[in-house]
Parts: C-alpha cells; sequence; structure tokens
C-alpha cells in the first residue's frame, strides 16, 4: 500500500523531528512499562500472601487485659517478659495446642522476647473451632488466637503502597504522555501544512491523510514498545527494590515485631509464594509477562492513535487551497 | 464533459471586498482557454474554485451538470482535474518523479509500481526533465523545474481537465513553446478541456477563447 510506503518514506526525511518524538514516546513507554509491570507483580504478591497467610493462625496477648494482669503480678502462663507485654508459652505449650485436628503444621520460632508459634489450619474457616479447642486446654482469656494479621500487614502493606505508588505513576504518565504528545501532533501538524495541503489538493482524502499520519506515529510508537520494554525491564526491578526497601524501613518504625514474623512466615510458605524470599528485604520479581506486555502495547497504540486523531481534527478544518495558504 | 460556472461569486473570509462578482462562463472539452487580467483580478481564486480545492459562497460550479458543492471533490480532484498551481505546491522533500508516482497513487493509476515510474520518467522526459533531474529532490529544482515537475504531475493521471496557474511564468521562450504544444496535443489532439491563467500573449494567441477577469467580473 503505498500509504504505508509514503508513511516511511517520511521517517526517513524529517529526522530531527522523529528523533525527538522518538525520544519521547520512548521515556513514556519506559515509565508506563516500569509502572505496570511493578503494578501487576505486586498485585500477584498481595493475592498469593493473602492466601497463603489467610490459614496462618497465632496466639496473641490482648494488650489491654495483659497490661492489667501485667499490672499485678502477672497471669501463671506469663514468662519474664510480661514486663514488655509480650509474653510467650513454653514449647511444650505449643506443641500441645498444635496436636489438634485443625492443624495442618506448626512452626516454631525463638524472637528476643520468647518463643512464638505460628499454626497453619486446614481451613481459614477453622479459626473459631480451634481457639474453643484451645480454650479447652487451657489458653487463658486474656489470649486470643488471631489470623496472622501483622505478618499479612508487614508484607502486603509496603507492597500495597509500592503498589499505590505504581498506579499513580502510571496514571501521572499516561495522562503527561497523553498532553505532551497531543502537543507535540499539534505542532508537528502545524509544521507540516504545507505537506498535508499538497496530498489534499492532489485530492487524498482526510482519512487516508490521518492514516499516513496515524502508521507514522504507530511506527514510532511500536519501535520505542520494543525498546521501552528493555529499558523497562533493566529499570523496573531496581526501582521496585529501592521504593519496596524504604516502604519496609518506614513500615518497620512502627512494629518492630512484624518484620521478624513477616521473615519467618514468608520464608515458611516459601513455596507458596512466587516471590522467592522476604528475608532481609521483602523482595518483589518484577516480570514482564505476555499479560504485561500486551497491556503496555494497548496503551502505547492509544496513545499513538490519540496523536493520529488530533492529527485528523487539525487537518479536517479546511478546505485544501486554505491549508496551502496558511503555509509557512 | 461540461464544466460551468453560474453566477459565481466569492469574497474571502475576513474581506470586504468581493474577489469574484456573478461570474459566468462555460467550458468544453478540445479548447484552449486563457483567463487573464491584472494581478489581484482574482484569477487563482477563480481557479481554485473550479479546481474543487474550496466552495463558492454564492452560485455554483457545476460538473457534468452536478454542482461540485454535493461531489466528492477529492474524488473529483484526484479522477478528473489536474492542476498546475502558480507556487508549483509539490513536495519539496521528495524527487520529482516520487512527485508524480505518488499523484498516480492517489488517483488509483491501474499499473504496477514498476510501470507506473517508468511512466512518470516518460512524462517527466516530455516536459524536459531529464533522469537525472527527476531522481533529484524538488528542493534542489529550479524554479522552471519545479514548475515542468508541476506539469508532468497535472498530466499523471490522464485528467479531463487540466487547470494551470501561470504555468510558464518561469519558463524561458523556447519551453514555453515546447509547453504550449503539450497543452494543445492535449486539447486538440486528445480532446481535453485546457483552462490556463496567464500574462502571456503567446499562450493567449494559442488559445480558443480568452476570458479577461476585470475587478472580479468577466468583461
Ligand atoms: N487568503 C486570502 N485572504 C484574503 N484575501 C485574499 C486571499 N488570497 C487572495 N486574496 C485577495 O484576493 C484578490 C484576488 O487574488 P488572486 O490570487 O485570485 O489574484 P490573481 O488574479 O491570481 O493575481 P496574480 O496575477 O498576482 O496571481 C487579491 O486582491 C488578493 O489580495
Ligand atoms: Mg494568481
Amino acid at each position: 500500500m503505498y500509504l504505508l510506503e509514503h508513511a516511511m518514506l517520511n521517517l526517513g526525511k524529517n529526522k530531527g523531528r522523529n528523533m525527538l518524538l522518538l525520544g519521547i514516546t520512548f521515556a513514556i513507554i519506559t515509565a508506563i512499562v516500569v509502572a505496570l509491570s511493578i503494578f501487576n507483580a505486586t498485585n500477584l504478591v498481595i493475592e498469593e500472601t493473602r492466601t497463603s497467610l489467610q490459614s496462618a493462625v497465632r496466639i496473641v496477648p490482648q494488650m489491654q487485659t495483659l497490661g492489667e494482669t501485667g499490672g499485678t503480678g502477672g497471669g501463671q502462663m506469663i514468662t519474664g517478659q510480661a514486663a514488655q507485654n509480650q509474653a510467650t508459652f513454653t514449647a511444650e505449650q505449643f506443641s500441645d495446642f498444635a496436636n489438634s485436628d485443625f492443624v495442618l503444621g506448626w512452626d516454631l520460632q525463638d524472637t528476643p522476647r520468647g518463643t512464638d508459634a505460628v499454626f497453619y489450619l486446614v481451613s481459614p474457616l477453622l479459626l473459631s473451632d480451634f481457639e474453643a479447642e484451645l480454650r479447652e486446654k487451657g489458653l487463658p482469656e486474656n489470649y486470643a488466637v488471631r489470623t496472622d494479621e501483622a505478618a499479612f500487614a508487614s508484607i502486603v502493606a509496603p507492597v500495597e503502597s509500592l503498589q499505590s505508588l505504581a498506579i499513580t505513576f502510571l496514571a501521572v504518565v499516561v495522562v503527561l504522555g497523553g498532553v505532551i504528545m497531543a502537543l507535540l501532533s499539534v505542532i508537528a501538524i502545524r509544521e507540516r501544512k504545507y505537506e498535508i495541503g499538497v496530498l489534499r489538493a492532489m485530492g487524498l482524502k482526510k482519512r487516508k491523510v490521518a492514516f499516513v499520519i496515524w502508521a507514522e506515529n504507530v511506527i514510532i510508537t511500536g519501535f520505542c514498545f520494543v525498546l521501552g520494554m528493555a529499558a523497562g525491564n533493566f529499570l523496573s526491578q531496581p526501582i521496585s527494590d529501592n521504593i519496596l526497601a524504604g516502604q519496609i524501613l518506614s513500615n518497620a518504625d512502627g512494629e518492630s515485631t512484624a518484620t521478624t514474623l513477616a521473615e519467618r512466615l514468608a520464608s515458611e510458605s516459601a513455596d507458596a509464594l512466587s516471590t522467592e524470599n522476604f528475608s532481609e528485604n521483602l523482595q518483589i520479581d518484577i516480570l514482564i509477562n505476555a499479560t504485561t506486555a500486551l497491556q503496555i502495547l494497548a496503551i502505547s497504540l492509544l496513545l499513538a492513535s490519540l496523536v493520529g486523531i488530533i492529527s485528523v481534527s487539525q487537518i479536517t478544518k479546511s478546505e485544501p487551497i486554505k491549508i496551502l495558504m496558511e503555509r509557512t | 464533459m461540461g464544466l460551468e460556472l453560474k453566477n459565481v461569486s466569492y469574497s474571502y473570509e475576513g474581506g470586504t471586498e468581493r474577489v469574484l462578482r456573478n461570474i459566468n462562463a462555460q467550458f468544453e472539452s478540445g479548447k484552449i482557454y486563457a483567463i487573464v487580467g491584472e494581478s489581484g483580478a482574482g484569477k487563482s481564486t477563480l481557479l481554485s474554485l473550479i479546481s474543487g480545492l474550496d466552495t463558492c459562497k454564492e452560485g455554483e460550479v457545476l460538473y457534468n451538470g452536478k454542482s461540485l458543492k454535493t461531489l466528492d471533490r477529492d474524488e473529483y480532484r484526484s479522477q478528473h482535474i489536474g492542476v498546475i498551481f502558480q507556487s508549483f505546491n509539490l513536495l519539496l522533500n521528495s524527487t520529482a518523479v516520487y512527485n508524480i508516482t505518488l499523484s498516480m497513487n492517489i488517483s488509483g493509476v491501474a499499473a504496477t509500481a514498476t510501470e507506473k515510474k517508468r511512466l512518470a520518467y516518460e512524462l517527466l522526459a516530455k516536459v524536459g526533465i531529464d533522469r537525472e533531474t527527476a531522481d533529484r529532490k524538488i528542493l534542489r529544482l529550479s524554479g522552471g523545474e519545479q514548475q515542468r515537475v508541476g506539469i508532468a504531475r497535472a498530466l499523471s493521471h490522464n485528467p479531463a481537465v487540466i487547470i494551470a496557474d501561470e504555468p510558464t511564468g518561469n519558463l524561458d521562450e523556447i519551453t514555453e513553446g515546447e509547453i504550449l504544444d503539450i497543452f494543445a496535443k492535449l486539447a486538440h489532439g486528445e480532446g481535453k478541456c485546457v483552462i490556463i491563467v496567464t500574462h502571456s500573449d503567446e499562450v493567449s494567441a494559442a488559445a480558443d477563447r480568452v476570458l479577461r477577469l476585470v475587478g472580479g467580473r468577466i468583461l
């Protein structure tokens, strides 16, 4: 098709303008790749963390009642760390608790505040049944059995922050990118008024002129898509790691226990989580999968088409003779 | 083929004066028409209305009895009309031969790409553009050469009407004579309708009819 050939020839001609367009489109697409791939990866992590942590429960002291009992000398189950409001049971007691039909497995770990345990239930629905059983076994009223929300939050909170950051960034990039591309295309069309006037005067229909301009943009966008995917692939992992490290730090200020619990929980359920390893730093593997790539391609083509539409609205305004007369 | 102007008046946007006032004229196949008049008389304006590049506010331009306002003017230009502009209006950053083949493509000339290219070189040779010049960008051609490329482009899709705005303005007398021969052959030999705006007495003398525009009217 000669229109496509014409578009290709045009790309080779105005190198300055096209390089500028190429650079800007490349930057926009790279930013989209980074934002979208981080968003999709965090989504995955949150989903998987949710499913894997839902059935993990632990025994937590209820702060209010514990505070009271701690003040009056402590309950019989509370060990030496009671002053810190962190009480634990002995390993034997945990083992006794774990010996239940509702428990799939359990895990014991020494924390700086004593021994703690996590029980993995057969199903998250069995929580109240499990708690009733523990009460029978002598669990005091000032302890509650909870899904491990702290652990969930400690993993999910920084990931969610990262995610909302990514989606905000994505929105900003798409909107800003759209505006920049639109402005550029208006300028480009103004610059190309003569050329377009000549084509229109030869009888080339408006929509075909628009197709030529659209095709040029799609070719540039396609090229930038490939480059942007490569660059984004390089950039999104370090960017994600950096932001996440910041999130974990600020999160850890509030809950110092959470990190250790999260560490342990995460390594425990490592096979359930596709993310390999939460230890030291919570790590999200940013993978650009086919869905992400398609989404990015769709956004890119949408941006290119936006440029096309604006160009058409620019040239459909006037008769060809006016376009030719207004030329610079 | 019949081309007719009926009570055509035109004024530019923002302009208070009417550039064309109540023009009536008829153009037929097989004839050369010369439109003459002072600079600013409205000759180019008239041509842009005839060639469907613009539409008149009052009156009608009829092609084969149909108003251009109702016709698809893009198709009208690409199929039936060949325009040679006063300011050429060629794609400056493209070669001469590409300007011709693109015009053929837009008009849907039925031939293979190589065939079109061969025809384009042939056509350019006819107006005195050799192969080396044909392969140069329009930017790197002289005014006279550009004008000849413009003529070749107007003929490239074999239109029924050829409209030329001072087609010999940048040409020497010898080349002007050659171009006039081409127009004469087109009109008298191939039965085309040729409408030429000109300041040249030679061109007027070669015309079958001369229309004089004064103050926006035909005398
Ligand atoms: N775009 C425009 N806007 C306003 N007025 C215009 C415009 N183009 C032309 N005119 C005016 O319309 C009148 C006719 O212009 P036109 O170009 O048709 O003259 P012309 O007969 O072709 O002159 P020339 O022999 O110099 O080419 C002139 O007075 C000119 O100033
Ligand atoms: Mg003129």
